[in-house]
């Protein structure tokens, strides 16, 4: 199901209203002083999904499916009522299948056993068992509603972009395909065909994507906003290809830089004539390109505006290293990405899409803003002793109810001691 | 009980389960009915209670097709509920398949009827391909049909996204008789044409009212294949040789459709032979084929409350007939299994037509799909 969104469940079901999001962490908010520190959760649970997800060998994209079968799960259940550990490998192993790569279960149980059991977590009790994911992973597509199906911004990356000096037609996929299908007449664009990224440039688009799941973005925008957003962000954020885009607007006087987006779509046909030859970059007209896609661009900014909320909440978690973000990329900074960086640019090392393998950023630590300071820090170590601590006095709470009426403490439990 | 499970009992008030009317290895079918408006339902429940392996690939493949599909001509999930350890997917009832159609020989079909029922066929295939879906599992079998005579689509236990190019795909699919030579080959890159062979040898069977194309293992699945259409040339398929599983099978003449296909027009030879083109790549598509003069030429097709159907639909002998047809020693990620199967056949089986349908008890439909 690639095509049709807006006939999917992911659009007529699974995006939600702010509303929504505060109202199912209603519950965690009892026991939390400061509710960031739910937001801090949810960068820490997609790294944790994104780890298991790797040591599975899963494709990024089976590990984004993943991330968002967790964060609709937890639009139905709260974090201190349920193991989200268990509900991580449930949303991998489910996530496995969904995506036509399955992993054997067994695998599933050993590879989280290890993993949450290092240093960073410490959870020596997980299930060693089979039966206990297996069980799990009825509940989980059960409150998926067993909507499985999961649309990505990556399609829609790939659809609008392509890397510089690659050739724009699919000849290689239509091959591969055979005949009977057709991608469709385009409805999108200027009529040029794709935006022509650097490779560098397109990579960041790809793993800034891959940095949404870190936040709730997946399930309060539709995703080719989202990809629309994050090629924006690169836009501004990728040193080489801003450069360009400031030379080309100074280059063009008759366009005023301060109102880019207002430019009609008759000067952005003028613009995109080729001008100068030996420029490549300034043959395509990319502001022209993104005010011809028919979305909302107030959204657009609306979106990007929250994923730089999102890093610059992010500049304040440390975890190892290992972790592999568009934000080790951005131009060295002091207060926001938006400040011109005259400091040392960092480029991506990986060349792979997929981001999973070329971290390239293992020693490199994350850029600092400039407002940071140690106590303000948030370590992996921190989030785990907090959630141990919602769970008991959420325990503590069910046990002596203002009611007088003891609850069960896990709803999973009680449904399964219901069923006999 | 907190918001979720109340949402969830109400959506289970809304069936009632009658009676049971068959078993695979991972759902029961139930008949069941809308308790509102008493509209009959099936009722397929994926026995997840023992925990022990996880769900079965095919339960999660059904759901997730299903459950984003909608289309006159597939089938439709109505409903999905959890009753304690289960999961309880509600389908639309569906009275009878085109096997069932086939093989009753009190019916006369019509070249108009035919017309139909592939129409029918190719517009519920059509709109899987236009959502990247491949079926691959369509047989007569899987094609039910309603009580108003619309054909849907159903069982989707094998169904999947298009591979992203250069993903491999598994090759144990399509049952034997309805699978395409390139599968018989082992390729692991391929498309929607795999659906349209089946399609062509659906289509070949709607007029020879029996098998067209019936292996009796995969290898003499090449045989039959190439003593029908002719041993295929390089030059007819450019690289067939190169393929994994490649074996020569002998070379067999070509026969024009003509010779067996004695009755049938021009037109639906022409398109016949368009869905069993050897080279995958020149094989019709569903929306090309859509197109064909063949939909355009006189006769217009049936309309589909005038189409021929076996006279009794009720059966309390379901039961009996899935037992002698299915096998159960199946298993693996890419084996269906049996489920599906009952679901439909449960559904129909005119109980007079047992001496008719000894041909359809000697196969054994799963079987091609192991490993």
């Amino acid at each position: 199901m690639a095509t049709d969104f807006w006939a999917s469940s992911h659009y007529k079901r699974w995006i939600v209203d702010r509303a929504t999001l505060r109202q199912a962490r209603a519950d965690d908010l009892l026991y939390v002083d400061d509710p960031e520190y739910l937001d801090f959760l949810a960068i820490f649970f997609a790294n944790v999904i994104s780890k298991l997800g790797k040591k599975l060998l899963l494709r990024q994209r089976v590990i984004a499916t993943a991330t968002v079968f967790f964060r609709r799960f937890y639009l139905k259940n709260s974090y201190c009522e349920t193991d989200p550990f268990i509900v991580i490998a449930a949303c991998c192993y489910v996530a496995a299948k969904a995506e036509e790569s399955p992993a054997h279960i067994k695998n599933v149980v050993t590879e989280a056993r290890s993993l949450f059991s290092s240093e960073n977590y410490g959870i020596k009790h997980f299930p060693s068992d089979n039966s206990k994911l297996a069980e799990m992973e009825f509940y989980l597509v059960d409150d998926l509603e067993c909507d499985l199906t999961i649309f990505h911004p990556y399609r829609t990356l790939m659809t609008l972009c392509r890397k510089e000096g690659t050739s724009d037609d699919d000849d290689a996929e239509a091959g591969e395909l055979g005949v009977g299908i057709e991608s469709g007449p385009r409805y999108w664009g200027n009529g040029d065909g794709q935006l022509e990224l650097q490779e560098g440039a397109l990579q960041m688009a790809w793993f800034i994507i891959n940095d949404t799941y870190r936040s709730e973005l997946c399930l309060l925008y539709p995703p080719h906003l989202i990809a629309i957003a994050a090629i924006y962000l690169t836009l501004v954020l990728h040193v080489p290809t801003r450069a360009t885009i400031q030379a080309q607007s100074q280059a063009e006087p008759e366009t005023p830089t301060l109102q880019p987006r207002r430019r009609s779509s008759r000067q952005a046909s003028n613009a995109s004539a080729p001008s100068n030859i030996n420029q490549k970059k300034s043959n395509q007209d990319i502001i022209g390109f993104f005010a011809e896609l028919n979305v909302s661009m107030p959204l657009i900014a609306t979106i990007a505006q929250e994923i730089i909320s999102l890093y610059a909440l992010w500049d304040r978690y440390k975890e190892d290293g290992n972790v592999e973000t568009a934000k080790n990329s951005f131009p060295a900074q002091t207060a926001s990405p938006y400040t011109p960086g005259t400091g040392s640019k960092r480029t991506l090392s990986g060349t792979s899409r997929s981001g999973s393998l070329n971290s390239g950023s293992g020693g490199e630590t994350p850029i600092e803003g400039g407002e940071d300071n140690e106590d303000n820090v948030v370590t992996p170590a921190i989030l785990m002793a907090l959630l141990m601590k919602m769970k008991e006095n959420r325990a503590a709470d069910v046990a002596h109810p203002a009611s007088g009426r003891p609850v069960a403490v896990n709803k999973m439990l009680e449904r399964t001691q219901l069923s006999g | 009980m907190d918001a979720v499970e109340k949402a969830n009992s109400e959506r289970q008030k809304k069936w009632t389960k009658d009676q049971k009317v068959g078993e695979g290895t991972y759902a029961v079918v139930y008949r069941g009915r809308e308790v509102s408006t008493g509209r009959k339902v099936a009722i397929k429940k994926i026995k997840v209670s023992q925990f022990k392996d996880g769900l079965d690939m095919s339960a999660i493949r059904e759901v997730k097709y299903l459950r984003e599909l909608q289309h006159q001509n597939v089938i439709e999930l109505l409903d999905v509920f959890s009753s304690k350890t289960n999961l309880n997917l509600v389908l639309e009832f569906l009275d009878t398949d085109l096997e069932m159609i086939i093989k009753d020989r009190t019916l006369v079909f019509l070249p108009a009827d035919i017309k139909s029922w592939m129409a029918m066929t190719f517009r519920g295939l059509e709109y899987c391909h236009r959502n990247f879906i491949l079926h691959r599992d369509l047989k007569p079998n899987n094609l039910l049909v309603a009580s108003d005579g619309q054909l849907k689509l159903a069982d989707f236990g094998l169904a999947r996204d298009f591979a992203d190019p250069g993903y491999k795909m598994t090759c144990q699919v399509i049952t034997r008789w309805y699978r395409p030579p390139e599968l018989l080959f082992g390729s692991r890159y391929y498309s929607a044409a795999v659906d349209i062979w089946s399609v062509g040898c659906i289509f070949a069977e709607l007029m020879l009212r029996t098998p067209y194309l019936p292996g009796e293992s995969d290898m003499d699945q090449l045989k039959t294949t190439f003593r029908a259409l002719g041993t295929p040339t390089e030059e007819e398929w450019p690289g067939h040789t190169k393929l994994p599983d490649y074996v020569p099978v002998g070379q067999f003449p070509k026969t024009p459709l003509r010779d067996l296909f004695t009755a049938a027009s021009a037109d639906t030879l022409n398109l016949l032979s368009k869905c069993l083109v050897y080279e995958p790549r020149k094989r019709i598509g569903a929306k090309e084929a859509l197109n064909h003069p063949y939909f355009f030429a006189l006769p217009n097709p049936s309309h589909p409350s005038k189409l021929p159907k076996s006279s009794n639909m009720a059966s309390t002998r379901a039961l009996e007939e899935v037992d002698g047809n299915v096998d159960q020693n199946v298993a693996g990620p890419a084996v269906k299994a049996a489920a599906p199967n009952r679901l439909k056949r449960k559904l129909n089986s005119p109980g007079d037509e047992l001496a008719s349908r000894s041909i359809a008890r000697r196969l054994d439909f799963s079987q091609p799909k192991q490993p």
